[in-house]
């Protein structure tokens, strides 16, 4: 499931949730065929200005569509069910789906990266869904598919990406000041205090473009989910405080995630010494 | 010399082996150094000096052999406890980014380092000693010439008030003047064990003892890198 999927489902889910006033028109099939027809204007312009990225387009378009129908169906079990092991298990399972995404985004080998990271994003997306779900919204099941499906998928959706900026950053830069690394075990630093200088400069890149998407929503775009809780029928300040508490869940949910992965990954991908295993990259034999 | 006889070697190595990539570097060599003594680790280029340097520092792990600071064997529980005794000075310093100030500051706000931070109060006379001008504090690090880093290295290390040092040709970027202000500076601390590497006539008439290391067997050795658990 990619970022903008996750948003657009979330967007649509919490539509529905904060429905007060009427339904969601929904779309038939020629409603449909006429959205696809709007793929008529970026293929002729790729196909115009030979840019080369038809066979792409479709193919991304075909996944696109052929995922989204599977989450479809496979959501509308899960919402009639509303079984909460059921529900804790597909929000497990888009972790699963993230985290082994990340680990292949960084360049790093899966098995090495991969359960720490997992860790770090069961923690990180919990914390803040169960504040959303629990607190915000007061839901009186936690579990809720109606509300833990979509937001836990927003959150994720977010972290997925600073977690891949936040976590080859770290590495690069450890990669590349490893002599001043090593300068300062030998000055008696402990491994926490000589990754300092790295984690914060990882952090930092992870960090940045959520402040700064926070800082431009509503002026740039109209965010995925306060569209949907519009779409839904609620009235614009639902959707504001719905999209208020969002925005915060998410950077609340990647700042722990980034700050968890580094910290947990740096267990597996040092020895005993302190040494960075160089057998975590891709394509080296060490 | 009862009391030499009675306390542990400050360094001891025993038929420590190296390898990197499968190649041996380093095979069967064996050292001891008492505590206060000045020693030489010569050999050619490629014969694996600076990864014996690295060995003690737990910088790179060897493939057999064992190494003791002070009598206690450095292993992956010690290393982390022993590091403390050992200063460092690499061949060419990375001093990390920031005013050399800084440079300076930050080893002395580790953990491990607190009760040392009134050593700042020191920098002054090293400065002087080590032929380095006061405003050289306010400098970027990364903009130093190459001797300047191997003298702020070493005065960084010096302020850490370690017994054993471990100098990777320290004075090779420097000049006539200063290559004599460190040897002095590092002569008149009689307490201080010192295991250097250098190609300099003036560091080996500093030293008590020279010790050869012999050629690596392959003599191949790729320049620091580190055998198993990670290149540094």
């Amino acid at each position: 499931m990619n970022g903008a999927g996750v948003m657009q489902e979330a967007g649509e889910m919490a539509g529905q949730a904060a429905a007060v006033s009427h339904e969601v028109a929904d779309i038939s099939p020629l409603g449909m065929t006429a959205a696809y027809l709007l793929l008529i204007i970026p293929l002729a312009i790729i196909l115009w200005k030979r840019i080369g990225l038809l066979r792409g387009a479709i193919v991304s378009v075909l996944r696109m569509s052929v995922q989204l129908l599977f989450v479809g169906l496979y959501l509308q079990v899960i919402f009639r069910l509303n079984n909460p092991w059921l529900n804790a298990g597909w929000v497990l399972l888009m972790i699963a789906v993230a985290d082994v995404s990340i680990a292949r985004g960084c360049d790093l080998r899966v098995g090495r990266i991969a359960l720490p990271l997992f860790f770090a994003l069961l923690t990180g997306t919990a914390i803040p869904l169960a504040v959303f779900v629990g607190l915000i919204v007061r839901r009186p099941m936690l579990l809720d598919a109606q509300y833990v499906i979509p937001i836990g998928g927003m959150i994720l959706g977010n972290c997925l990406r600073a977690d891949i900026v936040g976590i080859r950053t770290f590495f690069d830069s450890i990669r590349k000041g490893e002599k001043a690394y090593a300068n300062s075990l030998a000055q008696g630093a402990g491994q926490a205090e000589a990754l300092e200088p790295y984690t914060r400069e990882a952090t930092r890149a992870a960090l940045a473009p959520t402040i700064a998407t926070i800082a431009t929503i509503g002026l740039v775009a109209l965010p995925g989910m306060m569209t949907g809780v519009i779409l839904g029928g609620a009235a614009p300040m639902t959707a504001i405080k719905y999209q208020i508490a969002i925005m915060i869940a998410i950077f609340s949910g990647t700042a722990s995630t980034v700050y968890l992965a580094l910290r947990f990954a740096a267990n597996t991908t040092f020895n005993d010494y302190g040494l960075l295993d160089h057998g975590i990259f891709k394509g080296r034999d060490e | 010399m009862t009391s030499i006889t009675h306390t542990p070697p400050a360094i001891e190595i025993e038929n420590l082996a190296v390898t990197f990539a499968g190649k041996p570097v380093i095979r069967d060599f064996s050292l001891r150094i008492q505590r206060g003594e000045k020693v030489l680790l010569a050999g050619a280029s490629g014969t694996g000096k600076t990864t014996v340097l690295r060995c003690i520092l737990g910088l790179c792990v060897p493939d057999a052999g064992i190494i003791r600071i002070d009598g206690e064997e450095l292993t992956r529980r010690s290393v982390w406890r022993l590091r403390h005794r050992l200063g460092y000075v690499a061949q060419e310093p990375d001093l990390g980014g920031g005013r050399v100030r800084e440079v300076i500051e930050r080893p002395l706000a580790y953990r491990a380092n607190a009760h040392l931070r009134k050593n700042i109060e020191r920098v002054g006379a090293l400065l002087e000693r080590l032929l380095l001008p006061d405003d050289v504090l306010g400098k970027q690090a990364g903009a130093l010439s190459g001797g300047e880093k191997q003298r702020i290295a070493l005065l960084s290390v010096l302020l850490l008030d370690r017994p054993i040092l471990l100098l990777d040709e320290p004075s090779s970027a420097l000049d006539k003047a200063a290559k004599e202000a460190v040897s002095e500076l590092l002569a008149s601390q009689p307490e201080r064990t010192i295991l250097s590497v250098s190609h300099e006539a003036a560091w080996a008439s500093f030293s008590d003892r020279s010790i050869e290391l012999p050629p690596a067997p392959n003599n191949n050795q790729p320049g620091g890198t580190s055998a198993r658990g990670g290149q540094l």
